[in-house]
């Protein structure tokens, strides 16, 4: 009986919607965009729509993300911890890690720094740096490493990213500062953000798994 | 604008610093003076502007509503402030700071998009508010709010992609000076965008989360949810139907809310979970209101529905505090007499006893109303009266004496009041003596007609989160197909 | 059948499904994935909606004339995807801390617990 009302209900519903975008295709041509990249100082159209025009939406978006991870942190700071360490892998992943982990932070950088000229950005580069972060975090166990990245520092860091990401905002918003050096400001603190985002979660996920 | 740009920037940067120093509680004083000061200086004159250039820019428009609600949060903030009850967390108060700086811009926006992600904020802000105090009950709460909105959100993310290919503009401004042509996927993406915005704001069948959100969450919590939280739901629904002329919708959805609300409030026994019902119910009056037309009439029900919803709540909170139960009955001959004043104060002007707010504003709503909802509105207070004979219980009641405690409650009172006293002079049409007379009998045939009920404690069949998905799809499919079909 | 119209399809389908793992699923975790992948179906909707047939992505530095993709859906999909995660990282650790609280992980068993707590 369930199954029917779900099965009837969701099916019905894709009809509609399937007809209803049929009825979308085919698109119309693109709206012209270079003119408004070009007043940002971009050369990639979404980097223009998302570091300029559409600016403020970013910046609501920046700051859901940055009070999730506050949400993490007091949902599951109260818990028990795993009581364990984590034993490091050894051999492999640990060779692996010395190896890859320049590479990564390096990536992940040039990413920031050239988002605005091409495929990139704040965000891809922030999960790369944090998947870094979880690379280290397997070789060298997830413990050893949070003891070593001060948590006070990175709250800083946090907070501070998003008060400038808000600062250049109104910045560009009400004085019209624009150019490509904004953007690629806008761009690292956004990586920052994110990076220490996938850490809280890599942090506080790890240290929280526990058994039923 | 300028000046209105600044204010937010000011509550969203001394939100955030309340996360790193002790001193959180004066930061949102600081943030309230900031905005106290912006209101003053973009309210005169509504002015427009855009965020950002050329077509894609976003649009954000001074008006009648998002002045009335800026008055309303800023209000609501210096009551969240004066009003003590006992240690919250640090990071309590820079939430809230944050939460008052986004309703702030949300009701500034004329974009469809901007609206979606100011929703996620305020709904995302709400879910850490309801389970700050890490009890489970309510972090399932918070939880089932989450989903439940989430669920609505990818209505309304499809909603935008099917507006955005037929009509390549995601502002409002634009879609209602060009009026585009009403093509099928239009239509469906318009009863999109309404799905998603309902289920943020707390319409019936759409938003079955917000009983036990309002319900379990701390008490200044849940007056801060159902006085300013759901309303944003609301305002994203007056605006997109106000953008395509689609006003019929929001009078089916106010009708439905309003009176399966009441249904539901007749059988509660949680005192704070009857109070969340009834937020469902009277989010009916606004509905209808800006279905109508009546867009002054909404306006001012909504906020006279912000003001004696959180005195409700705060003063629920006082109850459960004084009693330690979360149950109706249990609160009887246990309660202070000022929590007891509070509470019956909250309930005469919910059900539109003359000289407080509920009354002017319904009055505003009824002028306009055609005849037929004039009845429905009748039908309305009197199931409302009626319900809230059950919590009439607490006033007539025995118990401790009256002593004021709590002055920042009375200053809300005073609010409830005066808004009440201010609606009656400045329009006259509403203060004819019939009128009046008419509201008073209608109050108290519902209370005579409610009390027999008052001790009636059936068990309806409770939302759970499976079924109150279900609802949610099967109303949106309503939607769609009603939509769909009209053209 | 357009490349861009079979995307659209296939992300209404995953929208479906997605709530489908939500309503029949107990568990939790069943049912926060099934809300992820539903996520998913809008987001590939979304981006479905910038291709245009034959489309140079959306940056300087192509011959004339070729037609570009639409930048704004892409925009738009970027906001909606970290907002996705967020809300999934939230409620991930909300079912971390209900698990490790309530020793259960099944819907039903969670609101009966929740009741029984308010019911005092």
């Amino acid at each position: 009986m369930r199954i029917a009302a779900v099965v009837g209900v969701l099916a019905l519903l894709v009809g509609i919607l399937l007809v209803g975008a049929f009825g979308l295709f085919p698109l119309g041509d693109s709206p012209d965009w270079e003119k408004l990249a070009r007043a940002y100082g971009a050369e990639n159209g979404v980097a223009a729509v998302v570091l300029g025009t559409r600016l403020y939406d970013t910046l609501l978006e920046v700051m859901v993300f940055a009070l999730a991870m506050v949400g993490v942190r007091y949902t599951l700071t109260p818990l028990s911890r795993w009581k364990e360490p984590v034993v490091p892998e050894r051999g492999v992943v640990r060779e692996m890690a010395d190896l890859l982990l320049p590479v990564v932070i390096v990536f992940s950088l040039y990413l920031a720094a050239s988002g605005h000229l091409g495929p990139g950005g704040g965000f891809p580069a922030g999960a790369i740096a944090g998947s870094g972060l979880l690379l280290l975090a397997m070789a060298k166990g997830i413990e050893r490493l949070s003891r070593e990245l001060h948590e006070g520092t990175l709250e800083l860091l946090e907070y501070g990213a998003i008060g400038g990401l808000l600062v250049l905002g109104v910045a560009s918003g009400l004085f019209g500062v624009r150019g490509s050096g904004l953007l690629v400001l806008f761009n690292l603190l956004i990586g920052i953000e994110v990076t220490v985002g996938t850490w809280v979660v890599l942090h506080y996920f790890g240290s929280h798994r526990g058994e039923i | 604008m300028t000046a209105a740009v600044a204010g937010i920037a000011g509550y969203f940067v001394l939100g955030i610093l309340g996360f790193l120093v002790p001193w959180a509680r004066a930061l949102s004083a600081g943030a309230l003076l900031v905005g106290t000061v912006a209101y003053a200086l973009w309210f005169p004159g509504f002015p427009t502007g855009y965020l950002g250039l050329g077509d894609w820019a976003i649009p954000w428009r001074g008006d009648i509503l998002a002045a009335s609600f800026w008055g309303l949060s800023l209000f609501l903030h210096l009551i969240l402030l004066v009003h003590q009850e006992g240690g919250r967390p640090q990071h309590y108060y820079a939430l809230v700071t944050l939460l008052f700086g986004t309703v702030l811009s949300t009701v500034l926006s004329q974009d469809i998009f901007n609206l979606y992600v100011s929703l996620e904020l305020t709904s995302l802000i709400a879910f850490l508010l309801v389970g700050i105090e890490g009890k489970p009950a309510q972090v399932w709460a918070s939880l089932k709010y989450l989903i439940l909105t989430s669920c609505g959100m990818i209505f309304y993310l499809l909603g935008v992609g099917f507006v955005y290919a037929e009509t390549e503009t995601l502002s409002l401004v634009r879609l209602s000076s060009s009026a585009p042509a009403m093509a099928p996927g239009l239509r469906l993406g318009i009863a999109l965008l309404l799905t998603g915005a309902a289920a943020k704001g707390g319409v019936f069948f759409y938003a079955l989360w917000l009983p036990v959100a309002h319900g379990y969450a701390p008490a200044p919590v849940s007056a801060l949810l159902s006085s300013l939280v759901v309303k944003m739901g609301i305002v994203a629904l007056a605006r997109i139907s106000a953008a395509f002329g689609i006003g019929e919708v929001l009078v089916a959805l106010g009708l439905v809310t309003g009176f399966l609300g009441i249904l539901h409030m007749f059988w509660e026994k949680k005192l704070k979970v009857f109070l969340a019902y009834s937020t469902m119910s009277q989010l009916g009056y606004v509905l209808l209101g800006f279905g109508l037309g009546a867009w002054e009439g909404a306006v001012a029900y909504a906020v006279a529905h912000g003001l004696f919803k959180a005195l409700l709540f705060l003063a629920a909170g006082e109850a459960e505090r004084e009693a330690k139960s979360h149950l109706i009955p249990r609160h009887v001959g246990r309660i202070s007499g000022e929590t007891r004043a509070l509470l019956g104060l909250g309930a005469l002007a919910i059900m539109g006893v003359p000289p407080l707010a509920g009354y002017a504003a319904k009055g505003l709503i009824t002028a306009v109303a055609p005849p037929w909802v004039k009845g429905v509105l009748i039908a309305l207070s009197l199931g409302t009266a009626a319900s809230f004979a059950r919590l009439l219980v607490l006033p007539l009641g025995e118990g401790p004496k009256f002593e004021i405690r709590h002055p920042a409650l009375w200053v809300l009172v005073a609010a409830v009041a005066g808004t009440g006293i201010w609606g009656l002079v400045s329009f006259p049409g509403i203060a004819l003596p019939r009128a009046l007379l008419t509201a008073l009998l209608v109050s108290a045939a519902g209370i005579t007609m409610g009390w027999p009920f008052s001790r009636l404690s059936a068990r309806l069949p409770r939302w759970h989160l499976e079924e109150a998905l279900l609802a949610l799809l099967f109303a949106s499919l309503a939607l769609l197909l009603f939509q769909f079909l009209s053209g | 059948m357009t490349a861009s119209l079979s995307a659209a399809t296939l992300g209404i389908v995953l929208v479906a499904l997605g709530f489908g793992a939500l309503l029949l699923r107990r568990s939790l975790i069943w049912k926060l994935l099934g809300l992820n992948v539903a996520s998913g179906g809008a987001i590939l909707f979304l981006v479905a909606l910038s291709h245009r047939p034959g489309a140079r992505p959306p940056l300087m530095g192509y011959p004339e004339g070729v037609p570009s993709a639409d930048p704004l859906p892409q925009a738009l999909v970027l906001t909606a995807i970290v907002i996705h995660f967020a809300t999934l990282a939230l409620s991930l650790a909300y079912a971390i801390s209900l698990t490790e609280r309530l020793h259960t992980q099944e819907t039903g068993r969670l609101e009966e617990a929740a009741e029984e707590e308010m019911e005092r």
